[in-house]
């Protein structure tokens, strides 16, 4: 409901309804000439949501910048992989142990260097994000070296053929997930007390210290769902996909694409951002002769929706 | 004054003695061998290892000219930046008499400034591209121990054409498929493939992909062009760590040509545990299973069990130890570090390698010394890595087709 009726307001909006329209009609299209572009391309839209929407609640609601974002669900992929060389947990059953496990290491990790950044210029936090990004990266190669490490599970190579067409249903797990988050944190931000405060504290601070929200609280309690929640998804990608200490980088900078494109603040536009590009991605990729082209759907996105907002003002 | 004189000549004697004792103390320092290997990755954990290894055996058979020998292993982390600081660590700060190591050709030709600068004994086990070969044009100190890639492609090429006639397949005139990582390994081998291909009049596709290393690790869209061209043959060029998603990507999708080949530097150590490795081809120059014939091959990986309790994965296990080997016995006929003479005999190697052949130097096309093992097509059978061409040190007979992935049991070996 929750869901349905922040996708009811957002039609209100001239744009959106274009927008969706275009989208669902160009989805139909493509699904009906390239069923795999449909499926893959719905899978790789929810990863990309599940890594940007933890962002999007730190960076786009509280205004947190988090450059370390894509190095904690490399934590949570090396913590589920460890969890299950030792105890021979399964990936997916550890992304329970891991959402507790870091929801209490960012705790740690907001006390010890975060804290300190909050409030400051956006360069302290970029820089600090950074260097927990190069401690996080750099320790793990002690630890575990950058040896390429990768569990197999059966349900991962698992597919389903309809009418003589064989796909993958292991990245189902991707989607579930999304909708999950999606509406876990829409409830967060828009039915409890903390949400709207979280809202309130990203929108103006001062102010709502002044009417009395705990802003330290407010900034610990969403920092630490947004590290939980990014960790949660290495367990999922840990069995998918080879694990190395850097694999989350390229996942940080998707991640800042996709909140910049979705707008600060809004989830909805951070999930049909991941959409517009898991789609188009698969879309370009599903193509032989330019498959390679793939990795500028990002750019194209990024730069056109920069340009859109930057024309929009100069018209208001 | 009797006394004092006896004293005097006490004290002379004990500071001459000192002298004399202190000589042998300088001269009996160890003989510096400086090494230089991805360490993380499964080629530098098995060479390193292996380096160690001849060292220790070295070492325990009284050293080389009298001396210990100390092996000095730097680890270059596959960066660029990293393998040029350490080839400048080894020669300066540890003053090493030789060096030797390499895997990458991207780390090697950093590496190339500050080798040609310091101008020390290189005896080089990596780095296939023939970029590596054109840089190091007329340099009489460099050794290359490993095939170069045009090298590499048209033995390969010779085994396929040998190997598919006989268990039932062809290479002539077949949709070839290959898959290669987008950066400068991957796009630069698969250049090689197609005069090759061309010879062999095959109708040859390529195309990239975003390997898992630069944060790629989808696919499926690349498989799926390969089954939508029903390649007969398939062949992926990419890093360990797309070896095992890429298997699981096509038996997702359901694609399983006749022959299904992969050539990365070294394999994932537990790729072969997996059923989904069972019936994959590729390129190598050494398997443990060439111990069955070849009695230094069989005395390498016995040892080397021995020592780490475990087994070397790549060929750059025995390729590592060749390495130290050929460098401990041209010292030895040298009688000397001096360059010249270590040159020399280095020239004069003819060294019995647990890769299974014997190590001759002469010329390639552009350097002056090179030796390498015969290049070998190895294919995974039931967890083990087989020979199956050259026919003269085969281990097992070549399965074909790649077994379907609807055809397997129900762990997912072939039947």
């Amino acid at each position: 409901m929750i869901m349905i009726s922040s996708i009811a307001s957002k039609f209100k909006e001239k744009n959106f309804l274009i927008g969706l329209i275009i989208t669902i009609v160009a989805i139909i299209v493509v699904g009906y000439y390239k069923p795999a572009v449909l499926i893959e391309g719905l899978q790789r839209s929810a990863l990309y949501a599940i890594i940007a929407l933890p962002m999007a609640l730190l960076l786009g609601v509280v205004d947190v910048i988090n450059l370390a974002h894509g190095d904690f669900m490399m934590l949570g992929a090396y913590f589920a992989y460890f969890l299950n060389v030792q105890f021979g947990m399964d990936p997916l059953v550890a992304i329970i142990p891991t959402i507790a496990v870091f929801f209490v290491f960012g705790l740690v990790v907001y006390f010890l260097t975060f804290k300190h950044a909050i409030g400051k210029t956006p360069l302290n936090q970029l820089l600090l994000g950074f260097g927990i990004s190069y401690i996080f990266t750099e320790g793990i190669t002690l630890i575990a070296t950058n040896q390429p490490r990768k569990l197999t599970m059966d349900y991962v190579s698992a597919s389903a053929t309809i009418q003589g067409f064989t796909f993958g249903i292991y990245e189902f797990v991707y989607v579930i997930a999304a909708v999950v988050i999606f509406t876990g944190l829409q409830i967060f931000l828009k039915k409890t007390g903390t949400g709207q405060a979280a809202v309130a504290v990203g929108q103006n601070p001062r102010g709502a210290g002044i009417v009395g929200i705990n802003i330290k609280w407010i900034y610990v309690l969403t920092f630490c769902i947004s590290i939980a929640l990014i960790s949660a998804v290495g367990p999922m990608m840990g069995s998918r996909y080879t694990l190395f200490p850097h694999v989350g980088v390229a996942f940080t900078l998707k991640s800042f694409s996709l909140v910049a494109v979705g707008g600060m603040g809004s989830i909805t536009g951070v999930v049909f951002a991941a959409l517009i590009l898991g789609m188009g991605e698969t879309l370009v990729l599903s193509s032989l002769e330019y498959g390679k082209w793939a990795e500028i759907i990002y750019f194209a996105l990024i730069i056109g929706v920069i340009m859109y907002r930057s024309h929009q003002r100069q018209v208001k | 004054m009797r006394i004092k004189v006896f004293i005097g000549v006490l004290l002379a004697a004990f500071v001459t003695g000192l002298f004399f004792t202190a000589a042998p103390v300088k001269a009996a320092e160890p003989i510096k061998i400086g090494a230089i290997l991805p360490m993380a990755d499964s080629t530098g954990i098995d060479g390193s290892r292996s380096m160690q290894l001849a060292v220790k055996q070295i070492n325990e058979k009284g050293g080389l000219l009298g001396r210990q020998v100390k092996l000095i292993l730097m680890d270059d982390e596959g960066k660029a930046d990293k393998a040029a600081a350490a080839l400048d660590k080894l020669v300066t700060v540890d003053n090493v008499d030789v060096i030797t190591g390499g895997v990458g050709s991207g780390t090697t030709m950093a590496m190339i400034p500050g080798m040609k600068k310091y101008g020390k004994v290189v005896v080089w086990a990596g780095a296939a591209s023939s970029k590596v070969e054109q840089a190091m044009e007329g340099q009489d100190w460099f050794f290359h121990i490993h095939g170069w890639d045009y090298q590499q492609q048209a033995a390969f090429d010779k085994g396929y054409r040998e190997l598919f006639p006989t268990v039932g397949g062809r290479f002539e005139g077949i949709n070839y498929f290959v898959a290669y990582e987008e950066g400068p390994f991957g796009a630069g081998s698969f250049k090689v493939f197609k005069p090759l291909a061309e010879a062999a009049k095959q109708n040859l596709q390529g195309e990239a992909f975003k390997s898992a290393f630069v944060g790629g690790g989808d696919y499926r869209a690349v498989l799926r062009h390969a089954k939508d061209f029903k390649a007969e043959m398939f062949t992926w060029l990419g890093y360990a760590n797309d070896a095992i998603p890429i298997m699981e990507q096509a038996k997702e999708i359901g694609f399983a040509p006749a022959v299904f080949a992969g050539s990365p530097p070294g394999w994932p150590k537990d790729f072969a545990k997996s059923p989904l490795s069972d019936g994959v081809l590729f390129n190598g120059y050494w398997s443990e299973s060439i111990g069955k014939k070849n009695k230094e091959s069989k005395a390498y990986s016995e040892a080397f069990s021995k020592e780490f309790k475990d087994s070397p994965v790549t060929y750059f296990g025995p390729l590592c130890y060749t390495n130290i080997m050929i460098v401990a016995d041209a010292i030895k006929r040298a009688n000397t570090l001096e360059k010249a003479a270590l040159i020399k005999a280095l020239e004069a190697t003819k060294y019995a390698s647990p890769m299974g052949d014997t190590y001759v130097f002469g010329k390639s096309k552009v350097i002056s010394h090179q030796a390498y093992a015969s290049p070998k097509l190895l294919q995974y059978q039931k967890g083990k890595q087989e020979v199956v061409w050259p026919f003269e040190v085969a281990t097992a007979k070549m399965i074909y087709p790649f077994p379907a992935w609807d055809k397997r049991d129900k762990a997912g070996w072939a039947k």
